[in-house]
């Protein structure tokens, strides 16, 4: 029996672009002071991929780019989701960054504490544990 | 022009947006110490693709497969979430087999 490589090929390409995404888009949004750069970065490579999985005959590198530009085009939408996580304190703000110092200024919500950074316990925290972590933060 | 890529890439893309309702529901009843499970049955279903000979059903199942891997590495950081308020929280979960061993491990978070 032949094996057929799309599938794996197509896992592969799912898992490691949005593993890339994921990790690519907050850090990137963490240190970039006009985000426009970024996002017009990523539009582009994903047009690039869009127009090499149109042309490519061959099956597996056209499931690869194409998945991978749907990834990227995808990826451009969530640096401006991150950047309302940050207004929203669901992920930390770098003060170091000038967008992100403005965000902190004009945001009650926002903080540089990472609600994120711990194991799960169990149970609910209460608004008083919540106030006292982000106090303890500061 | 090869529409086979690109059809793939946005099927993909609502792929993994179920990804997100079966994370937040999934941890809310069951808890994130299902990882491990979940993690064993999308590999399990990416090895099954190498012998499914229709290229669609092959490749729509890998990347099923793969963002039910994802999926596992979110758990963890879901359950923080709920804890947090910031979903739903449910204190009482259906827990998986060998829970208490499953505790003792780190759970993956990427």
């Amino acid at each position: 029996m032949e094996l057929n490589f799309v599938g794996v090929a197509a896992a592969l390409a799912t898992f490691f672009g949005v593993w890339m995404g994921h990790v690519t888009v907050r850090k990137v949004e963490r240190n970039a002071i006009h985000l426009w750069i970024p996002i017009g970065f990523f539009l582009a490579l994903g047009l690039a991929f869009v127009s090499l999985s149109l042309t490519t005959s061959s099956l597996i590198l056209s499931a690869v780019s194409g998945i991978l530009a749907v990834t990227f085009l995808w990826d451009a939408l969530e640096f401006v989701r991150q950047q309302n996580r940050i207004k929203h304190g669901h992920a930390p703000a770098n003060p170091n960054n000038p967008r992100h110092a403005k965000i902190l200024a004009e945001h009650p919500e926002a903080t540089t504490f990472g609600w994120l950074d711990r194991d799960p316990r169990g149970s609910k925290y209460s608004a008083e544990e919540l106030a006292a972590m982000k106090a303890g933060a500061k | 022009m090869n529409w086979f890529g690109l059809s793939l890439g946005f099927a993909t893309l609502f792929i993994i947006g179920l990804g997100f309702v079966w994370v937040i529901r999934g941890e809310r009843y069951f808890g994130y110490l299902w990882w491990l499970y979940v993690m064993g049955a999308g590999i399990a279903v990416i090895v099954a693709t190498l012998f499914i000979s229709n290229n669609w059903t092959s490749a729509l199942l890998g990347a099923f497969g793969a963002s039910l891997v994802w999926g596992s590495t979110e758990l963890k950081e879901q359950a923080v979430r709920g804890e947090l308020g910031w979903y739903p929280f449910r204190e009482k979960k259906i827990l998986p087999p060998f829970a208490d061993v499953i505790k003792k491990w780190k759970a993956p978070s990427l």
